[in-house]
């Protein structure tokens, strides 16, 4: 268990030590997870002065981005971009314990600094505007509806003076909606200094990241003090992770339609009954599958980005792989490289130069020691339940997986058209083990704090924060009901059947016995919800339209005509017999031709 | 309304139709008056409502004030200009008289009618003379921000008198000149006086050509006669016009260094910048406000529109193609988004070639700068290469390495501002240019004013807020004080009313409730109206026809 920590803490320190010193700095982590899946997580480090910064001379830290912070009085800015679902149960705990991923799309918290309120809400405004333009993104979508202040979920990470930290205006926002695709990636990768033509930044690719079962983007800039003192840095830190299909991504990139192998290559289980010439049930392989760099990235490593301080100095490597000691890894390179090994054997990291190709190449290999994995200590999923288009309900269940209790915060934001009855709230707990589930506990002290914050129609969406403790090996159920408003006709969007999507919730863990050791606490997010609203018929109003119409025409006419007719006995009025009507009609008939004629005539003569 | 039994027998139904009784006179007046009413309340409720509902609200534009600013017709610019005669060594009947002779002399030269100068008699002049002469008449209302130039009189013995030096960093000219050169009372014209007059009108020469063109080619200036210009002269003019930013209160600089590779990844700019660009920015802050920021960035590739660098063997160097030049800023890559904030950017980008592409040079003329119009400049610095000292420079560009790029660079800012290139005194030339922006933006504020004033006439369904109505109020006034501050010579004040019109004129043009304009095709608005209005309106006019025919048989039976 605490194996995954020593390198975690491992890493850790020696990120805190790098940039300490340095201005730039980035690293690649690899690791191969099971059912051939594999972890990678880029990091990349920039910092700038803090009188540079203010003067405005760019140097590693990007002008654009800022610009953007200088202009929307931003200090602290954390933005993500996700897609996929990090599998909790076969692939343990998430990188960075969560704290560097978001809720599928696009979520974006920030510390603004301003006096007032309002002016906290049109800097934060214009911060969304500015990022929208810079990374091709929804972003300025983020309005008052999708803005929420939370309370105690999220902490900043900078250091500021008591006399700032006072003017400082936490906002957050989520686009659920939000597809990431490659135009998000293309900025991203703008603002590293070696722009994705050297170093490990060479390997992203939109085609291999969105493909990807699981990837997070994230930007987070945070001004660092070194201890005691007034010399700051701002530190800009872009993470890229993703989880990759190692058969999937290594499928050539001109014939990407999956085959069944030739059977020829296709090991047979002989001890099935069935087994015969024409029948083959395939081995299930123990083995660790064969991969490399090229192959499952599309592309080797540009040599290593000679910016990165870490290229010179003596630090833990730039590529580093979480991989058994007995477990080959070939590296390639027509230049010198350096290989090191830490913490047994299980991470190894390698330092290439500058301007020749790398690249690692794993063969196939039956292991006798897996890597391990641990296993992370809550679980957190959410369901709607209920049916109709009226009413509806919240399910989240959140397992704690520890042997002690565990409190954490549960951030819910919801839209204004998910209307919460906050007196349906109710929370059950239920342990795993039979012995103690007879008691059913009530525990009283489950919920501790509520932060709940309605919604105004329009103008403001529901921010529900809670503080719930979760006794050890048990699971906390967590219901609600809700009800769902009715849009304005120009409220929908284009593809109003689709549904509305959900912000994902964001648990925060607060007490945990070995926060100190990764510095900082653990977060969980769960998927987003697919809410369905009554959806209109949307040639409804030219209907309206004619139907009211037709009523009122209907009502005033007769009306009208009862009040301004005159009613007559029947045999009173003078019948129009069919002789006189054909007559009549004759006449005119002939009247015309007439007037015809005399026209031609009139023209003949002319 | 009420009914009539019939109250004949059965024999009459048979030989004549029976004949509804005639109608009593209230009942025939009950039913014009409810129709009437029903008329009454739809034209006198239904009307007003349907019109007040639907119509666009359009703001009431001074349409007459604005054609007349757009047609020239409102104001006249003027540039009189104040120079002022300093002559220790003159007594002021003298220094008076060389004045009268030297205005005579200038004004029968000037062509152009809207530029002239005034001389006028120095303040410490008057002072020294005070005891010995009575006060000049025309020293009134002499102050000293608004003296275009210092004209110094200095005696000299020695050399060819007279001769003119003009300070660099002062807007004061030197005359030199000997005694016997003074105008005797009794002459109308003397060499000093011709003199003086000649070197003012070569220092104003191309102020005056400027001034000129701006006048010809904008039509809001069009009841100015000014002089003709040659071909040649305008073209250049027209040239320059087209290449200068357009002006702005503010402007952002942007000073970046590129190089393919990752090296040099620094510079010395905090320390460049203090050299190079602190005190011209110092001088040009009454023209405009400039805020400054730096980047640098590596590994920037060229587009692969141009062409490549070719090696020259003749010149043994790696030359660039003229027609290339242009695209020689990778915009798809280079990180060069504009500055946030209000105001034009400007960029300046210092471009280190790869030390296997060194020197790399323009091919036609082996220079290694150029000027992108309205957008910036771009300067190549070939560092050094072959030896170990060269390499270890390369990783960081030094002050004095940054020397020669940062004079290019405030060249091409003075130029993409629209500086005139002469005289050499760099003060007057910021006065020129403020006189030129201040023309320029009057006349482009006042030909806004003209499309604005066309636009609201062409568009008759486009809503005019009341906003645009006071920005089109402001600018007109703010015009109307440029207009005054030229023609009293304030071009200062008069470059700022003009920059607060083409402001205010801009953000009415600009408005954004105007921009999107409501359009209701016409089968919408028959698909919305006739469902109702159909039924409605077809009883009420078959009533009002009858009643009108009734009442013409009543006429007519009556008579």
């Amino acid at each position: 268990m605490s194996f995954f920590y020593s390198i975690l803490f491992f890493l850790w320190f020696f990120i805190s030590h790098a940039h300490a010193t340095s201005d730039y700095y980035e690293r690649l982590l690899l690791r191969p997870l099971p059912q051939s899946a594999l972890l990678a997580s880029f990091n990349f480090r920039s910092n700038a002065s803090s009188t540079s910064f203010d003067r405005q001379h760019f140097r590693y830290f990007p002008r654009s981005l800022g610009q953007i912070l200088q202009h929307a009085h931003t200090k602290e800015l954390h933005l993500r971009f996700s897609l996929g679902r990090w599998d909790d149960e076969n692939w343990g705990t998430r990188p960075w314990n969560g704290t560097r991923e978001g809720g599928t799309g696009v979520e974006l918290w920030a510390w603004v600094e301003a006096e007032t309120n309002e002016e906290a809400n049109s800097r934060w405004l214009t911060l969304t505007n500015a990022l929208s333009g810079l990374f091709c993104a929804s972003l300025n979508f983020i309005d008052s509806t999708k803005t929420i202040r939370p309370a105690m979920t999220f902490e900043h990470e900078g250091k500021y003076t008591v006399k700032s930290e006072k003017n400082l205006h936490l906002l957050h926002g989520t686009l659920p909606h939000e597809v990431v695709c490659t135009e998000n990636l293309t900025p991203f990768l703008k603002l590293l200094p070696c722009k994705g033509k050297a170093g490990i930044s060479s390997l992203l690719d939109g085609h291999k990241l969105f493909d990807a079962t699981w990837q997070t983007m994230a930007i987070d800039v945070r001004p660092v003090c070194k201890q005691d003192s007034l010399d700051c840095v701002l530190e800009m830190e872009q993470t890229v992770d993703m989880v990759l299909d190692i058969e999937r991504s290594a499928r050539p990139r001109d014939n990407p339609i999956p085959r069944p192998p030739p059977l020829e290559d296709v090991e047979c289980d002989t001890s099935k009954p069935y087994n015969a010439e024409d029948t083959c049930f395939p081995i299930v392989k123990d083995s660790e599958p064969a991969w490399s760099v090229t192959g499952v990235f599309g592309r080797p490593i540009k040599g290593a980005c000679p910016l990165a301080e870490n290229y010179h100095s003596q630090s833990s490597g730039m590529i580093c792989i979480n991989v058994p000691p007995e477990r080959e890894v070939i590296p390639s390179s027509e230049l010198k490289y350096e290989e090191r090994s830490h913490n047994g054997g299980f991470l190894r990291c390698y330092e290439p130069s500058a301007g020749a190709d790398f690249d690692l190449t794993l063969p196939e290999q039956q292991l006798s020691i897996k890597a391990p994995i641990e296993q992370p200590r809550m679980y957190a999923s959410r369901s709607f339940t209920g049916n109709g288009q009226e009413r509806g309900g919240v399910r989240a269940v959140i397992t704690n997986n520890s042997p002690e209790s565990v409190s954490l915060s549960y951030l819910e934001s919801l839209p204004w058209f998910m209307k919460l009855y906050l007196h349906t709230l109710r929370t059950t707990v239920k342990p795993f083990t039979l012995s103690t589930s007879t008691e059913e506990d009530a525990h009283s002290d489950l919920i501790r704090e509520v932060y709940y914050r309605p919604a105004v129609d329009r103008h403001r969406g529901t921010h529900l924060e809670l503080l719930l403790n979760i006794p050890p090996l048990s699971s906390l159920t967590l219901t609600y009901d809700f009800e769902k408003a009715i849009l304005r006709y120009t409220e929908y969007p284009p593809d109003a059947n689709r549904g509305f999507d959900v912000a994902p919730a964001v648990i925060r863990m607060l007490s945990s016995s070995n926060s100190s050791l990764h510095g900082g606490s653990t977060y969980l997010r769960t998927t987003s919800l697919l809410l369905p609203l009554p959806t209109p018929d949307f040639s409804m109003p030219y209907n309206v339209i004619i139907l009211t119409s037709t009523v009122m025409a209907l009502g005033f006419g007769s009306i009208f005509n009862l009040l301004v007719r005159r009613f007559v006995a029947a045999d009173e009025v003078p019948a129009l017999d069919s002789n006189e009507l054909r007559s009549k009609v004759l006449g005119q008939i002939e009247r015309l031709k007439r007037s015809f004629r005399g026209k031609g005539a009139v023209g003949k003569e002319d | 309304m009420s009914v009539d039994g019939g109250q004949a027998d059965g024999n009459d139904a048979v030989t004549t139709p029976k004949q509804p009784p005639s109608e009593s006179t209230t009942a025939t007046w009950t039913r014009l008056l409810t129709i009437t009413s029903f008329w009454a309340i739809a034209v006198l409720l239904g009307l007003p409502i349907w019109w007040r509902t639907t119509t666009i609200h359009r703001a009431s534009l001074p349409l007459q004030a604005m054609n007349a600013w757009a047609d020239g017709q409102a104001c006249r610019p003027e540039f009189p200009l104040k120079i002022a005669v300093e002559s220790a060594y003159i007594s002021a009947a003298d220094a008076q008289h060389l004045l009268r002779t030297t205005q005579h002399a200038i004004d029968d030269h000037n062509e152009f009618s809207a530029h002239h100068l005034r001389l006028l008699l120095s303040e410490s002049t008057r002072q020294n003379n005070d005891s010995q002469a009575m006060h000049p008449p025309d020293v009134a209302g002499l102050d000293d921000t608004n003296i275009a130039l210092t004209i110094r009189l200095v005696p000299s013995s020695n050399g060819n008198t007279p001769r003119a030096s003009l300070h660099p960093y002062d807007s004061v000219l030197d005359v030199f000149y000997t005694t016997n050169q003074l105008p005797s009372p009794s002459s109308t014209s003397s060499p000093l006086a011709t003199f003086i007059a000649l070197e003012l009108q070569n220092l104003y020469g191309e102020e005056k050509a400027i001034l000129a063109y701006l006048l010809s080619s904008s039509s809001s200036a069009a009841g100015i006669e000014s002089p003709a210009l040659s071909r040649e002269v305008a073209e250049s003019l027209a040239k320059r016009t087209t290449r200068s930013v357009k002006s702005a209160a503010t402007y952002h600089l942007t000073f970046s260094l590129f190089t393919p590779n990752f090296q040099p990844s620094d510079w010395a700019i905090e320390a460049a910048l203090e050299d190079h660009m602190t005190a011209l920015l110092q001088a040009l802050a009454p023209i405009s406000n400039f805020t400054v920021d730096t980047q640098v960035q590596l590994y920037a590739t060229f587009a692969p529109s141009i062409h490549e660098p070719e090696y020259d063997e003749h010149s043994k160097s790696w030359v660039l193609r003229r027609e290339d030049l242009s695209g020689f800023i990778n915009a798809a890559e280079w990180p060069l988004s504009p500055s946030i904030g209000e105001g034009p950017t400007v960029n300046f980008v210092l471009y280190v070639p790869s030390e296997s592409r060194t020197p790399l040079l323009i091919k036609e003329n082996g220079g290694d700068s150029w000027l992108l119009p309205q957008w910036g400049g771009v300067r190549i610095l070939n560092l050094p290469t072959g030896n170990d000292k060269a390499h270890a420079a390369s990783k960081r560009l030094t002050k004095e390495m940054l020397e020669g790029p940062f004079f290019t660079f405030s060249n091409q800012l003075l130029s993409l501002l629209g500086v005139p290139e002469t005289p050499s005194s760099l003060p007057l030339r910021l006065s020129t240019l403020v006189r030129v922006r201040a023309a320029s933006l009057l006349f482009s504020a006042s030909s806004t004013l003209g499309s604005l004033a066309r636009l609201t006439r062409a568009l008759p369904s486009i809503s005019i807020p009341d906003t645009v109505a006071e920005s089109v109020d402001l600018t007109i006034a703010h015009l109307h004080r440029a207009c005054d501050d030229l023609r009293e010579g304030k071009f200062q004040t008069a470059l700022e009313n003009s920059r607060i019109a083409d402001r205010e004129v801009e953000k009415a043009f600009f408005e954004p409730a105007m921009v999107g304009q409501v359009y209701f095709p016409d089968e919408h608005k028959v698909a919305v109206y006739l469902p109702l209005l159909g039924p409605v309106a077809v009883p009420l006019i078959m009533a009002a026809v009858k009643e009108v025919r009734k009442a013409i048989a009543r006429g007519k039976k009556s008579r």
